[in-house]
């Protein structure tokens, strides 16, 4: 959201106030007009559904969008969203941040030393790339239905997502900084706080979402496998029952949640880390 | 006299020097992390609660059995990777047909990214899983439901990097194209689209890599053939061998996709470009002089 500033040379005070004010007006305008367009971007989408479900498919196929928000009601009001949420967070937690330290430490390893990341990149490449179906099914195997396997299947597809950010960003990390504070004896402990961390701090939030969306995905797939609750089993059991109404009602359930952990948590927590940038408008 | 002493053991220092090389070089360290994770794997398999983990010999056996085509599945690896192939390049064709307008659409027009920018965005963060899921529900077993998923999975990356280059499109060549009335058809040709090709990789690239996990698991649960349902019937087999043995091979066909589309293809057409990424990069902090 960057507001046009108007940039033509300010020759008297009252032209530029009025320049201003009419760049002003100009920003507010779009404003408007960007909203406008969006809610008739939702307002088009439903009226899409709408028609589609009650003329020309079966509601089993698609069903109306009251439906699902009787659903959504019936699932929130009921106690099956805390039991089946908490469930699948406490695994995502669990499992991100076991993942979240050991790719930090993976990630600083492979960026300092070149040993390393030829020992590493491999497996962080093939782990990238390699489908979460593969590890979700690896880890059913082994763990079977323990609590274990959800959490192993996140630690191993996202340790990989952290390692390649921190690697990025130690490998950007200014040289000259950490020259000078050698020059000036800096104790380590002291040129990590206030040289490396910072540094590394935008890295760090890109890392936390990737691995976030990605720990999401993987979850809810294991649980669909062999979870016996979470969001994935919901889903599998509405699957399982053909009821396209609570099957969708859960995805929306689980985008609403994953939205606002990302937006209200991640990004709040990010604009408080990057307080002591000069020009941070956004 | 002491020459012939220090002798040896100069020697020796030097050997010791050239194995300490050898061993500090990264590409001792690549072939060690591969040597290393065979050994803890084959060391750590009896120590592990289950029996149903295989050892890397059998897992060798399993995919050597598989290349040369004797298998108890009722498909053979090529055949399953084959038609998993044909969905996927069918559904990305259609993927790209669909979302190549709609980009230029939403890059061309600040009222029409208005209107979609929240569905893509939604279409880009929905796990693949679940347009596998109702794909299933919609369309039962059979070759529709993975294509589906393809073309759900894929469009809106080829959506977003074909807007993001719209709008990078050089704004200066556009408005001498308009001060030379250019006609509009000829700006998308000799402008719009040269500057569109690193996106379109990019929207290639992406589309490819969510479209497969998407196939992949739509395979699983509604169809009979392809890759995915392999995996499904190893693992209904109990037969751990051949879902490691599988993922193993889903790791070289993506090497070879990899190689092949990208590697080749894009290193002759962006010689000249140092990148070709659209995925938001972390902006890194340039402190910038002045006020």
């Amino acid at each position: 959201m960057s507001a046009p500033v108007a940039t033509a040379p300010s020759h008297a005070p009252a032209q530029e106030s009025a320049a201003r004010t009419q760049a002003r007006a100009r920003a507010r305008a779009e404003r408007r007009d960007r909203w406008i367009w969006r809610v008739a971007g939702y307002v088009t989408f439903l009226a899409i559904w709408q028609i589609t479900s009650s003329f020309l498919v079966e509601d089993f196929i698609l069903p109306p969008p009251a439906d699902i928000a009787d659903e959504i009601g019936a699932i929130v009001s009921s106690n099956q969203f805390v039991t089946h949420f908490s469930a699948t967070v406490k695994n995502i937690a669990i499992g991100f941040s076991i993942a979240f330290v050991l790719g930090t430490v993976i990630g600083i390893a492979m960026g300092r030393s070149r040993w390393w990341e030829a020992f590493l990149s491999d497996w962080v490449m093939l782990t990238l790339t390699t489908p979460g179906l593969v590890f979700a099914l690896v880890c059913a195997m082994v763990f079977g239905l323990g609590a274990l396997g959800p959490i192993a299947a996140v630690v191993i597809t996202s340790v990989s997502y952290v390692a390649v950010n921190v690697v990025e960003g130690v490998k950007a990390a200014p040289k000259d900084l950490g020259d000078m504070a050698r020059a000036f004896r800096v104790p380590w402990h002291r040129s990590l706080r206030h040289i490396l961390l910072p540094f590394l701090a935008p890295f760090f939030f890109t890392a936390a979402r990737y691995g976030f969306s990605v720990s999401w995905k993987i979850a809810t797939l294991m649980e669909v496998i062999v979870g016996t609750k979470g969001i994935g089993f919901m889903m599998r059991s509405e699957f399982q029952e053909f009821n396209m109404a609570g099957f969708l009602a859960w995805v929306l359930l689980f985008f609403a949640f994953a939205l606002f952990l990302e937006r209200g948590i991640l990004q709040r927590q990010m604009r408080r880390f990057y307080r002591w940038r000069p020009e941070v408008s956004r | 006299m002491s020459v012939v002493v220090a002798h040896p053991r100069r020697a020796r220092r030097r050997l010791e020097h050239r194995l300490l090389g050898v061993v500090r070089s990264p590409r001792f360290a690549r072939w060690s992390s591969w040597v290393a994770f065979l050994v803890v794997w084959q060391l750590s398999i009896p120590l592990l609660p289950t029996l149903l983990l295989p050892t890397p010999a059998e897992v060798g056996e399993f995919m050597w059995d598989e290349i040369r085509g004797d298998t108890v599945a009722p498909q053979t690896v090529y055949e399953a990777f084959g038609v998993s192939l044909v969905r996927l390049s069918i559904g990305l064709a259609i993927a790209f047909a669909i979302g190549i307008p709609i980009g230029l659409l939403m890059g061309l027009s600040k009222k029409a990214t208005w209107f979609g920018h929240d569905f893509v965005v939604v279409g880009l963060a929905m796990p693949s899983l679940v347009w596998a899921l109702i794909a299933a529900m919609w369309f039962g077993f059979g070759n529709t439901a993975p294509l589906v998923t393809v073309v759900l999975a894929a469009v809106m990356f080829v959506v977003i990097n074909i807007a993001e280059g719209v709008r990078n499109v050089p704004k200066d060549l556009l408005d001498m194209g308009t001060a030379y009335d250019v006609e509009r058809r000829d700006v998308i040709r000799h402008v719009v689209f040269p500057s569109l090709m690193p996106f379109f990789f990019a929207a290639l690239r992406y589309a490819l890599a969510n479209a497969w996990k998407g196939l992949v698991l739509a395979e699983l649960f509604a169809s009979t053939n392809g890759a995915g349902w392999m995996i499904k019937f190893w693992y209904d087999a109990h037969r751990a061998q051949g879902i490691i043995g599988y993922a193993l091979f889903f790791i070289l066909f993506a090497l070879l996709i990899e190689r092949l589309v990208f590697g080749r293809l894009s290193a002759r057409v962006f010689r000249w470009r140092p990148q070709a990424g659209a995925l938001p990069r972390p902006e890194p902090v340039t402190a910038k002089g002045g006020n």
